[in-house]
Formats: structure tokens, C-alpha cells, sequence
């Protein structure tokens, strides 16, 4: 139950991030160049969209840092696996739980890391130079997509030590789009 | 020394079949942590600001706008306005599949989606037309690589942002050699076609070259709204990314309804998914470079080269034999992102242009995309054709050959990729 929560916040998150940015990038440029035409300017001049950029890239550190947990999930962070899908199935096994379990490890590591870098930040009280945002709440991207990461880690791990299968990206299937003839 | 410590913990990692991103990140936090100083703090520092960098952001977006487009039938009108051209000739309904897959690449940046865009529709209909099952697939896969070729691509976003080449010029370099490729490609499947007496189509009259080419314009307008931004400084790089993207989103969803808005989130998702994974490996790499560079390794290997005195067209060459067996093992954007910051200054030292090796380095991947284990086009190639693997390689095996005298001929006549931003720009560079 709290994982399909967690799951859908994740889903919902990433992809708001993405669809934010483009709109915020999207506006900002529509905005330098509607500057000159003064039936536009005349309702727009109130705003200020120079943070665009900052903003966009701040989603979009957002987007990768979750993203990259859902990424663990649907099985797109490949690897070399020439090697290691040469071997016995056993082996095979535990060399598939011992690069799960580096993941694991990198991201609690990285999350740790990080935790002590937003607390610090806190401690400095530095804004970002142009929406002013306390920096340290643009830093938690670091900590809480790591963790999250990590825990998916060990999610897959598991499921893969009770014999399911690893979850793997098909980029030849795109929903919505099928071969078409041929039986 | 350091740097040996570094490229065997490195490999050592990545042959346990770990993500790239993870064992890159391990072997930065293990060399920091056992072998000097320097606080392991600056990783998760790194992993932040690495990204906080506007050029990066083109990625995301170039994914989205080609996710859109992918789904928004824009491929099957580039299709039927290229089998208007072409589908005549010998061989049509192939050479329309090349030539559809130059137009497509010209609004997309990936390779496997140009693929997937034009050989869903295209390969099914060739076995339908009579062609053998392999050659629609090798012919159809291989000119999916002009997705990284032909601008926009993301692989020369990439490469500009771990050389800090200029991205604008990179795109401009690649039109000639994508659409000398393209030819090329049309010029095979042309002889081989007529040799074999493949179908030809029958020729389609000015009113259909018309009807639809005015059915593909939208589609079509998006290459002038992402090279004619850029070079026409109205946008930068990154927001004519952002521009293409919302231009797709409009045009599959309210003018060739193709999309549902329902659908939209689940783009999004996507798109987002497989941003993300790109994003989380190029942090980690710049970690990496961060670390090769402090400790001197890419100057080091610099020096002795320069040593050697090695020329230019031995280096160039080893350089070719290198990222084609890194291709063996890793896919693209890990190469680049791993290999650019090594070999860059060593190639700028030799007196090769930043810009021409971007353009050698895109072929090198496009090779890499279309033979096992890891090339991603075979996949996707043999996942729309419901072809075995070892099939869908023989299928590629000609097509290799190709792309790989190709890649001799742009590597040793910089002109093919120099000539048209020297002419742009006015001066090399």
C-alpha cells in the first residue's frame, strides 16, 4: 500500500518536473519576444521571468535525482552485462545481487553525503542568486533522490532474490505505436 | 600510476555488470576515500552543481520533443512524402525508408527512436511488399543512425558539454555528413535493389508530391524552427529544445491528433525515465573527469602522446579502433562522456578541430549502434521485426562495413564535416 503511494508520487513528481520546465522555458521565450509589441507588453511588463532559467534547471535536477529512482525500477540504468550473462545461472545470480547491492551502497553513501552537505547549507543560510530560494532546499534534491534510489535498489534486490525477474527497458516498444501487418 | 588505479578499479566494476553510472561513481568515492586528501563531500556536492549547467538541459528536451513525435504520426507523413520522391526508383518503398529516416533525424536526436519512428511502420510494410525480411531490417536500422547525426542529436549535446565545444557548431557540422550518408545509403540500397529487381512503386504524380508534402509540413517546419533558431541566434540550443518540444506536443495532440491529451502524462513519464537515466550517468561522469583532472591524467596522457610524437592520422586512427571496442561494451553517451575529456586535449594538442572530432566521435557511436552486444538500433530493429538477434546481425553485417569505410572517409576528409560551419562562421574552429 505505501509502496504503490510511493510509486505514484513518484510518477506524478518526475513527470510534473518535465512538463513544468518546458512550459517555464517555453513562456521565457515567448516573453523576450513579445517584448516589442506593445498590446502584449502593456500585460506582461509586470512580469519577470530572468529566473526562468535558474528555475528549469532546478526541476530538471529534481526530474534526474527522482528519476533516476524510477529509473531502478523500470531497469534502465544498464550496465556491462556481456560478462556476467556468460556465466551459470548461480553465479550469474549472486553477480546480478552484488551490482544491486553497489547501487545500494553508492546511493546510501551519496545520501548520507549529501544530508550532511544540505545541513551545512542550512547552517550558511545561502540563497540561489536569482529566485532567492534557500539553498539548501534546492541541495535536498541530492539526499532524498538518493535514499529514494537506494531503497529501489534494495526493492529490486529482493524481488530478485525471490526468483522475479529484473525489470528491463524495451526501447523498441512505444505505447501506441505497433507493427503493423504481418498475421 | 593514480590513473592505472583509476581505469582498473573502473573496469573491474563495470565487468560485474553494475550501472556505468554507479561504478563510475564507486571508483571516484573509493579513489577519493583510500587515495587522497580531498573530503568525500565533494561528491555529493559535485553530484549537484555537475548538472546546474543551462546546456545540459537541451537533453531532457530534445528527449520529450522526439517522444512526442514519435507517438504523433509525423513519421508516417514523412514517410508518405518521401515515397512521393523516391518511391519510383528502384527499390522505392526502401529508399523512401532512408529518406524518411534522414527527415525524421532532422527533427529527432536519437538514433533508436528514429528507428523506432520510421521501422514500425516501414519494415512491416516491406516484407508486405516483397523485400527479404533482412535487408528491410539492416537498411532501415542502419539509416537510423543519421539520428545522431543529422541536428539536432543528442550525442553532440553531450559531447559539447564535456569539451565545452559550441553545440550550434556541431549541429551545423553534422548536416553535410549526415546527408552524405544518407545518399550514400540511398545510393546501396538503390544498386542492390535494382541487381536483385526489387519492387519499384509506381510514380507518383506533382499532385501528390504536393498533397503530401503540405500533410508533412508541420512536421517538417520543425527543422526550420530548431537549425534556423539556433543559427539564426533567436534561440539558444537549450530553448530551442524547449521550443521543439512544446512545437511537437502542439502538433501531435490539436493538429494531427494523434495523441490523446490522456496521454500526455504517460510521454511525460517516459520521457522523464529515460532523461533521467542520461542525466544521472553524465553527473556521475563529470564526477569522473573531475577526478581524471585533478589528478592530471587526461595532460599526463596529453604529454606522452605529444611524446610519441605521434601524428595526427595515427591518433585519429587509434582513437577510431578505441571507441569502436568501446562501443562493444557501453552505449553511446557513456562513451562520450567517459572517452571526450581523455581524448579532447590530446586531439586539440595534435591540431585536430574541437568540431571535426565531435563529428568522428557521433560516427564512431553510430557504429556501435548497429552491431552486438550493445547496439541499441539492432535491438530495436529485431524487436519490431520479431527477428532472433543473431539474424537481425547478419542483416547488419553489410551495413557495418559501410559505416565503417564511412567513418574512414569523414575522419581523413575533414572538409566533408569543416567545410560548411567554415563557411558559416568564417572562421575555422
Amino acid at each position: 500500500m505505501l509502496n504503490r503511494i510511493l510509486d505514484h508520487l513518484e510518477e506524478w513528481l518526475i513527470a510534473t518536473f518535465m512538463g513544468l520546465a518546458t512550459l517555464i522555458i517555453f513562456a521565457s521565450v515567448l516573453y523576450r519576444y513579445t517584448g516589442d509589441i506593445p498590446w502584449i507588453w502593456q500585460y506582461t511588463q509586470v512580469l519577470n521571468l530572468t529566473w526562468a532559467q535558474e528555475l528549469c534547471i532546478y526541476l530538471f535536477i529534481w526530474m534526474a535525482k527522482f528519476g533516476a529512482a524510477y529509473g531502478v525500477r523500470t531497469g534502465i540504468h544498464v550496465g556491462v552485462d556481456v560478462l556476467i550473462n556468460r556465466l551459470p545461472e548461480k553465479q550469474r545470480r549472486v553477480g546480478v545481487l552484488l551490482g544491486l547491492g553497489a547501487g545500494a551502497f553508492f546511493t546510501a553513501v551519496v545520501a548520507a553525503l549529501g544530508a550532511k552537505f544540505v545541513w551545512l547549507m542550512y547552517g550558511t543560510g545561502q540563497v540561489s542568486p536569482d529566485l532567492e530560494l534557500p539553498m539548501w532546499i534546492v541541495y535536498l534534491a541530492v539526499p532524498l533522490g538518493s535514499a529514494l534510489m537506494c531503497y529501489r535498489f534494495l526493492q529490486v534486490a529482493w524481488r530478485f532474490r525471490r526468483g522475479e525477474p529484473l525489470p528491463s527497458h524495451n526501447h523498441a516498444r512505444v505505447e501506441g505505436l505497433q507493427a503493423e501487418g504481418r498475421g | 600510476m593514480s590513473g592505472w588505479i583509476i581505469f582498473i578499479g573502473l573496469i573491474l566494476l563495470m565487468l560485474t555488470g553494475m550501472p556505468i553510472s554507479i561504478a563510475l561513481g564507486l571508483t571516484v568515492l573509493a579513489f577519493l576515500f583510500f587515495m587522497t586528501d580531498m573530503p568525500v563531500e565533494i561528491v555529493s556536492q559535485r553530484l549537484f552543481t555537475g548538472l546546474d549547467q543551462f546546456a545540459i538541459m537541451a537533453i531532457p528536451f530534445f528527449i520529450l520533443a522526439g517522444s512526442f513525435l514519435t507517438h504523433g504520426g509525423v513519421a508516417r507523413r514523412m514517410i508518405r512524402f518521401a515515397s512521393a520522391l523516391v518511391g519510383h526508383l528502384y527499390g522505392g518503398l526502401a529508399m523512401a525508408g532512408v529518406f524518411a529516416c534522414a527527415l525524421f533525424a532532422a527533427v529527432s536526436g536519437s538514433s533508436p527512436a528514429t528507428v523506432v519512428a520510421i521501422g514500425t511502420i516501414l519494415i512491416p510494410a516491406m516484407e508486405k511488399q516483397g523485400y527479404p525480411r533482412r535487408f528491410g531490417v539492416g537498411a532501415i536500422g542502419t539509416a537510423g543512425v543519421l539520428g545522431i547525426l543529422i541536428p539536432p542529436s543528442i550525442v553532440m549535446v553531450i559531447y559539447s558539454v564535456s569539451t565545452n565545444t559550441s553545440v550550434g557548431r556541431l549541429f551545423i557540422a553534422g548536416i553535410v555528413p549526415g546527408l552524405l550518408l544518407a545518399a550514400i545509403l540511398m545510393g546501396i540500397v538503390w544498386v542492390v535493389a535494382k541487381r536483385r529487381n526489387y519492387p519499384r512503386m509506381p510514380r507518383a504524380d506533382l499532385k501528390e508530391i504536393f498533397a503530401s508534402f503540405w500533410d508533412a509540413i508541420w512536421g517538417l517546419l520543425l527543422i526550420v524552427v530548431v537549425i534556423g533558431g539556433i543559427y539564426g541566434g533567436v534561440f539558444t540550443p537549450t530553448e530551442a529544445a524547449a521550443m521543439s518540444a512544446v512545437y511537437a506536443f502542439i502538433i501531435a495532440v490539436f493538429v494531427y491528433r494523434d495523441l490523446k491529451l490522456a496521454d500526455v502524462p504517460r510521454v511525460l513519464l517516459d520521457a522523464a525515465n529515460m532523461s533521467a537515466m542520461l542525466l544521472y550517468i553524465i553527473t556521475n561522469a563529470i564526477l569522473f573527469s573531475f577526478l581524471l583532472t585533478s589528478e592530471n591524467i587526461p595532460q599526463a596522457m596529453a604529454q606522452w602522446i605529444i611524446d610519441k610524437h605521434l601524428s595526427a592520422w595515427v591518433f585519429l586512427m587509434g582513437c577510431n579502433v578505441l571507441l569502436l571496442i568501446a562501443g562493444n561494451f557501453m552505449e553511446p553517451s557513456s562513451i562520450v562522456l567517459l572517452l571526450a575529456p581523455i581524448l579532447f586535449p590530446v586531439a586539440v594538442k595534435l591540431g585536430i578541430d574541437p568540431i571535426h572530432f565531435g563529428i568522428i566521435m557521433t560516427i564512431n557511436m553510430e557504429v556501435g549502434l548497429i552491431h552486438p552486444p550493445v547496439g541499441l538500433n539492432l535491438y530495436v530493429a529485431s524487436g519490431i521485426a520479431r527477428m532472433g538477434l543473431t539474424e537481425t546481425t547478419v542483416a547488419f553485417a553489410p551495413w557495418i562495413v559501410i559505416m565503417v569505410l564511412y567513418l574512414l572517409l569523414v575522419t581523413y576528409v575533414p572538409d566533408i564535416a569543416m567545410w560548411l560551419p567554415n563557411a558559416i562562421y568564417h572562421r575555422p574552429g
